[in-house]
């Protein structure tokens, strides 16, 4: 059992040196493809480590940079949460609300958050606000959706038992729904992180002075195609990392049931 | 039937209620502030809205800049799709190819496809064949994500229950192991779908000349608010169809999948 | 007991000295003991015995599906190491497959294994109609009702013509009504179509009804504690006093389990 592991892990790190190797193979030994298409893997790491100190072409460090983009994003984020989940329980647990909230939210969800962007610069201007407008959008979706469908998921036989014990319509909301929901609601939580690095990425390529975005962006224009790469791989790092932390935490809360 | 035709009728009544409400509010709100400088009522946008049906926005109508984004989506989402389920599938199932492509895949995931747009140009130029690359990805990274959880919750009661009826490695792989992952696939389709339309509209926003995309983003150098919202709504428009049309495909093509309790 | 029980042409399935244990972390398990048994042609045995105890476990060693810790299984004289067409199982829950009508789950083994078209069209036909579904040959299996699904479970077990059949407590999900039923179908089944069937139940009327053989097991681990050979005339009364009796003795002897 232990030996078809470490076959299966021996497989995917050829893999990943095969990778590598092949890349490497065609930038920098066959030089089939020039340095400005795809510089060589040795090159992207060291731009990858230089990039942690050194502000050119771009103004900013690495760290500056995804600094700044955590920071929108996490404003965003954090309004989409605060408004989303609330307005999705609230949704599925009060019929009247459901109702009238319902048609406006089936109307706006099918709009990417992207295309919020010229409408939201021309709102609150080029600063932060505008873009953590966008984030809030593309986040507040996923948050309402999953917390409406976690509290649909409460068991009428639950209810049935609150009410026998003469729990208020509060008491069952706070005791039995909320809790049946709350796998769910954690969904849509780290659902709604996913979408809202995605949608600060994509206004800062539109409008921006620093960020990840702006900083592949920029780099586009004078063809540093190392430093694009070295932000791909940072967003991705930073994306990979942020929904750990919330699956930690997830598991964390969801712990004892399964 | 007569219960749920009232039902139906009181629904769309209190939609009808809630939209009305919505613009009522957008339009005073818009009346009272000082934002009426740049920003125009709800009927301005509606009329722009059909107006640019008749006359052209930039270059096309309405209809044809949906054309040509559509034309940019389709082709490389149903190609992204394709090879999605097949390797998914395949990763999902067969051990070797899951560690032989896992972490590659794992490289490309966390990536979002629109992080992937200033390099397609790079490669690809700014024609079409940039907006293509972004959108096989932004198809293909989902479905395979769940066409690899698909092939690997493959009830293995039902997998011994096909050792048992005698038949082959193939044979279940072909009559167990792919049809079981379809509404894993599909869920991955739906998303992978809504990600393609996000990206070729982010990806028309940063160059093109057409496409929906484009009328938002050339909104800004006008600073016509009111064409901003009317590209906002042909892209709601379209991408609430994009997402009935697929759950419509799926409720035909899986009419078993209704959930055993 | 004889020796040589893997000689004999009349012996369809046999075991000798079968023990299976399950080790976890916390220890291990002992499920089956020293077990040894065999079915012969056309008999229709049941394993019968109280609550948890290892009888599916031990119907999934003799059928392939698992394997014992110790002891061979052999069938028609081959050991056993793997599920196989002529050793067909019906499942306590069915597992049929939801993608497929009643047709394509009957027709799934012959099909499988490679006949035509029209030989898997008439064998589907013929078993369809021998458990009673004809006119549901293309209903999803969602469609039906859990009598009509273990129906399906047992044309699809049959249809593959195997030399024994398993099945595992096939009625125990089904409503006492439905079963009352099914235990009369099966009755009335076996005997147009003769079957080796090895049948396992907690039910003791069940077994009492069905058996030509009741091998009574005890409680974890299982052992064989005593063989009871039933040879009241089919079809047999629920309330005659010769039916009684045995239930009566048999029940005396059965393990007490809470």
């Amino acid at each position: 059992m232990n030996r078809k592991l470490f076959l299966h892990l021996l497989i995917s790190i050829l893999s990943v040196i095969a990778f590598v190797g092949i890349w490497h193979l065609f930038t920098a030994v066959l030089r089939v493809v020039s340095v400005n298409t795809l510089p060589d893997p040795m090159k992207v790491f060291t731009s990858f480590i230089k990039k942690f100190s050194n502000p050119n072409p771009d103004g900013a460090t690495l760290l500056q940079h995804t600094a700044a983009s955590l920071q929108v994003a996490l404003t965003g984020y954090f309004y989409a949460l605060i408004i989303g989940i609330p307005l999705g329980i609230m949704m599925a647990w009060n019929k009247y609300i459901d109702r009238f909230v319902r048609p406006l939210f089936d109307l706006l969800k099918p709009i990417p958050g992207v295309a919020w962007i010229p409408l939201m610069i021309v709102i609150f201007g080029l600063g932060i606000a505008s873009k953590a407008a966008v984030v809030f959008f593309s986040a507040v979706v996923p948050c309402v959706l999953n917390s409406y469908t976690g509290i649909k998921q409460t068991k009428d036989v639950h209810l049935w038992v609150a009410r026998t014990f003469g729990a208020s319509h509060h008491q069952k909301l706070f005791t039995i729904a909320i809790p049946t929901a709350l796998p769910h609601i954690l969904t849509g939580v780290r659902v709604a992180l996913g979408a809202a690095w995605v949608a600060i990425v994509a206004a800062e390529l539109l409008g921006a002075t620093r960020g990840l975005g702006f900083m592949i962006q920029q780099s586009r224009g004078i063809y540093r195609t190392d430093i694009i790469i070295v932000g791909m791989l940072a967003i991705g790092i930073c994306g990979g990392i942020l929904t750990s932390i919330l699956t930690i935490i997830s598991n964390f809360l969801l712990k004892g049931r399964r | 039937m007569r219960k749920i035709l009232q039902r139906m009728a009181q629904n769309s009544m209190y939609a009808i209620i809630s939209i009305v409400s919505f613009l009522l509010l957008w339009a005073i709100g818009v009346q009272l502030s000082d934002i009426k400088i740049v920003m125009p009522g709800p009927w301005e946008v509606i009329i722009d809205f059909v107006d640019s049906f008749i006359h052209p926005v930039g270059r096309y109508t309405m209809p044809v800049h949906i054309l040509y984004s559509l034309m940019r989506v389709v082709p490389a989402y149903i190609v992204g799709s394709v090879v999605g389920i097949t390797l998914g599938i395949l990763m999902g199932w067969y051990r070797p190819i899951n560690s032989i492509f896992r972490p590659i895949y794992e490289l490309i995931r966390p990536i979002p496809p629109i992080a992937w747009i200033p390099i397609s140009i790079v490669w690809f130029g700014i024609g079409e064949g940039s907006k293509w690359f972004l959108i096989f990805l932004a198809a293909f990274v989902p479905v395979t994500l769940n066409s690899i959880s698909g092939a690997r919750s493959v009830d293995p009661l039902l997998i011994k229950c096909g050792e048992m009826l005698g038949a082959s490695k193939k044979h279940m792989f072909r009559t167990i192991v792919l049809p079981f992952s379809v509404p894993y696939i599909f869920s991955g389709l739906q998303v992978g779908l809504a990600g393609s339309w996000a990206t070729v509209v982010a990806a028309e926003m940063i160059r093109s000349t057409e496409g929906v995309g484009w009328i938002i983003i050339s909104s800004m150098d006008t600073n016509d608010v009111a064409q901003s919202l009317v590209g906002i709504m042909g892209i709601g428009i379209v991408g609430f169809l994009l997402a009935t049309i697929m759950r419509n495909v799926e409720d035909r093509l899986c009419a078993w999948t209704v959930r055993e309790v | 007991m004889r020796v040589d029980s893997t000689g004999s042409v009349d012996t369809v399935i046999s075991c000798q000295r079968v023990s299976k244990e399950f080790s976890s972390k916390r220890g291990t398990t002992k499920v089956i003991e020293n077990i040894s048994l065999e079915v012969k042609r056309n008999e229709f045995v049941v394993l019968f015995g109280p609550g948890q105890c290892g009888k599916t476990t031990l119907m999934n060693v003799l059928s392939g599906l698992d394997t014992a810790t110790s002891g061979t299984v052999y069938s028609l004289g081959e050991k056993v190491v793997r599920p196989g067409a002529e050793r067909g199982v019906v499942f306590q829950s069915m597992a049929l497959f939801p993608w497929l009508t009643v047709r394509g789950n009957v027709a799934y083994g012959p099909k499988a294994r490679g006949f035509e078209k029209s030989v898997w069209i008439e064998k589907s036909d013929y078993y369809i109609n021998l458990v009673g579904l004809k006119g549901f040959e293309d209903s999803y299996i969602n469609k039906l009702s859990g009598g009509m699904k273990q129906r399906v479970g047992i044309a699809r077990a049959y249809c593959n013509e195997p030399e024994v059949l398993f099945m595992d407590e096939p009625f125990s999900a089904l409503d006492a009504q439905t079963r009352y039923l099914m235990q009369e179908e099966i009755m009335r089944i076996w005997s147009t179509e003769k079957r080796t069937i090895v049948f396992i139940t907690n039910n003791i009327e069940e077994a009492v009804y069905v058996a030509d053989r009741i091998i009574l097991l005890t409680n974890c681990p299982a052992k064989i504690k005593k063989e009871y050979h039933i040879d009241l005339p089919r079809p047999r009364d629920y309330t005659s006093p010769e039916f009684l009796s045995l239930r009566d003795e048999i029940s005396k002897n059965m393990d007490r389990t809470l």
